[in-house]
């Protein structure tokens, strides 16, 4: 826990921003963005989000560490169409990590970059909207120059 | 385990009614399966009602308008796979000689929530972060189109066939057909799906009466169809690497189902099957093993699919074209293939039906390729 940065918790990413979760993840001092995910003490079972307890052998004793990527792009799709808070068109995609995890999450534009295996790191974006107005900030996968 | 026949069917027509309520909707498929049966309404046991978003005490909800109450009203809730996996729990209930006829139905009003895609469970983590049920079929299909070199214009297809089914059957949300470059053309969604590739949100309601074998004929039951084989699943959750090409969870569901019908998938004369989103379809065949993996666009085009083909897919449009009122839906499958099977199903009959297949799969929680799959296989 102590190799964790601090928590930024609730505190907003940029003016006036929020995080959709701040549990998913952590930013270092110098703005780069890592996963917060769990590795289970008994067995080695990784987990994003951190669980609770552990979906192979039941134990509790989950340690966190921290996924750096970069990542490769398993597949991905540009939508069009989704509820209201969400600032559309946007690109999401599962994400292949060295290790094992698989993590969901936004991608970045300009979309005619994407294509599938594509090396993609994390990075901070705003993505929407809350319905009082605030920004929604999280993760985004980026396609990597 | 006691045999079990279907004695009656209702459906209603699907479609957009926001000025009904769920009951309003439910009940005049339930009076027709009743009255079809030529039952006692006394002699129902237990009612089953699958719905995913009705809300609390759907089938209660349902049933007080025909005043048939007092039995128990059980209500399971599968999401998209709600009402196929009530009707394993009819089923389990008739088989195991619990009770001698039961009512099972499916039931969902979609147009309270106002349009858009279908809400899914907000404190799901891959929903907080932007998943919705046509980004994720849309992945497939990507990854699809990736590994085996599917086309749009192939993909497209799909949606052609089912429409020129759903024009046919007076039950359907959308009678319309469509041409390939209508549906290319159409607004976008999530890439690669266009309007024309996603199943659409609606209104609906399914019902069956099931009864163990010598009860339909004490009764003297015209044309039951049997249940030859009844079987949910649950996807295996893993937070890891997992093939989105392959439909893990419906190819071990109907290993089952085969397996309890003793029959294979080259036995199969009519079925219905998930077809949320157009690339669903094509998955499913070789899940199905209807074809080798990555050849279910050659099956399509072959023409065995469509209606005078010998394995004929969706003959009712399917969710693409019927309508996809979601926890309506399984049951909706199961009176189609009793139809088919009983030679009624009218300008979409399926010429001398006799081994019928129903898919629904419920999907929309991080972790799984589905949450739950329920397959159904009939036979006369």
């Amino acid at each position: 826990m102590s190799e964790l940065a601090p928590p930024i918790a609730s505190a907003p990413v940029s003016e006036g921003a929020a995080l959709i979760d701040e549990r998913l993840l952590r930013i270092g001092q110098d703005g780069d963005v890592r996963l917060v995910c769990g590795r289970c003490a008994s067995c080695g079972a990784e987990s994003f989000p951190q669980a609770a307890v552990c979906a192979s052998c039941l134990s509790q004793d989950i340690e966190p560490f921290e996924l750096a990527g970069p990542g490769t792009l398993y597949a991905y799709s540009i939508v069009h169409q989704a509820p209201r808070h969400w600032d559309v068109p946007y690109a999401v995609g599962y994400v292949d990590f060295p290790g094992g995890l698989r993590v969901f999450g936004h991608i970045a534009g300009p979309f005619e970059k994407l294509s599938i295996g594509k090396t993609v790191e994390l990075k901070l974006g705003k993505l929407g909207a809350r319905p009082d107005g605030t920004p929604l900030s999280s993760y985004v996968f980026a396609v990597k120059e | 385990m006691r045999e079990v026949n279907v004695i009656g069917v209702g459906l209603t027509p699907f479609g957009k009614f926001p000025e009904k309520t769920l009951g309003e909707i439910g009940w005049p498929a339930v009076r027709q399966a009743v009255i079809e049966a030529e039952i006692d309404p006394k002699s129902i046991g237990a009612v089953y009602c699958g719905t995913g978003l009705g809300g609390m005490l759907a089938g209660q909800r349902v049933m007080k308008h025909l005043g048939i109450t007092g039995m128990p009203i059980v209500n399971v809730e599968n999401a998209c796979s709600s009402s196929s996996s009530a009707l394993r729990q009819g089923w389990m209930a008739v088989a195991s000689g619990c009770h001698d006829i039961v009512v099972v139905l499916g039931v969902e009003k979609l147009t309270k929530f106002g349009g858009g895609t279908l809400p899914l469970e907000a404190e799901d983590w891959e929903v907080m972060q932007g998943m919705i049920m046509p980004a994720l079929y849309a992945m497939r299909a990507q990854r699809y189109m990736h590994e085996y070199g599917l086309t749009i214009e192939q993909l497209s297809d799909v949606s052609v066939k089912a429409h020129n089914h759903g024009a046919l059957n007076p039950h359907a949300q959308i009678r319309k057909r469509v041409t390939r470059e209508e549906v290319m053309n159409s607004r976008p969604v999530a890439d690669p799906f266009t309007l024309w590739h996603c199943c659409p949100t609606g209104d609906g309601a399914a019902a069956v009466v099931l009864a163990d074998a010598a009860t339909a004929r004490r009764l003297g039951s015209r044309k039951p169809v049997r249940v030859a084989a009844s079987e949910v699943t649950s996807g295996i959750y893993t937070n890891g690497f997992r093939e989105l090409t392959w439909a893990e969870l419906t190819a071990r569901g109907a290993k089952h189902a085969y397996e309890m019908a003793g029959i294979g998938p080259e036995d199969i004369d009519v079925a219905e099957i998930h077809d949320a989103f157009t690339i669903a379809e094509l998955m499913y065949y070789e899940a199905f093993g209807f074809c080798e993996r990555g050849t279910g666009y050659q099956l399509l085009s072959s023409g065995r699919t469509s209606l005078g083909g010998d394995i004929v897919v969706n003959p009712s449009g399917g969710l693409l074209s019927r309508g996809h009122p979601i926890g309506a839906t399984g049951v909706a499958q199961a009176v189609e293939i009793v139809w088919q099977l009983r030679g009624d199903a009218g300008e979409h009959q399926v010429e001398g039906a006799k081994v019928g297949l129903t898919h629904a799969t419920g999907g929309g929680v991080a972790g799984y390729d589905h949450g739950a799959c329920s397959i159904h296989v009939f036979t006369r």
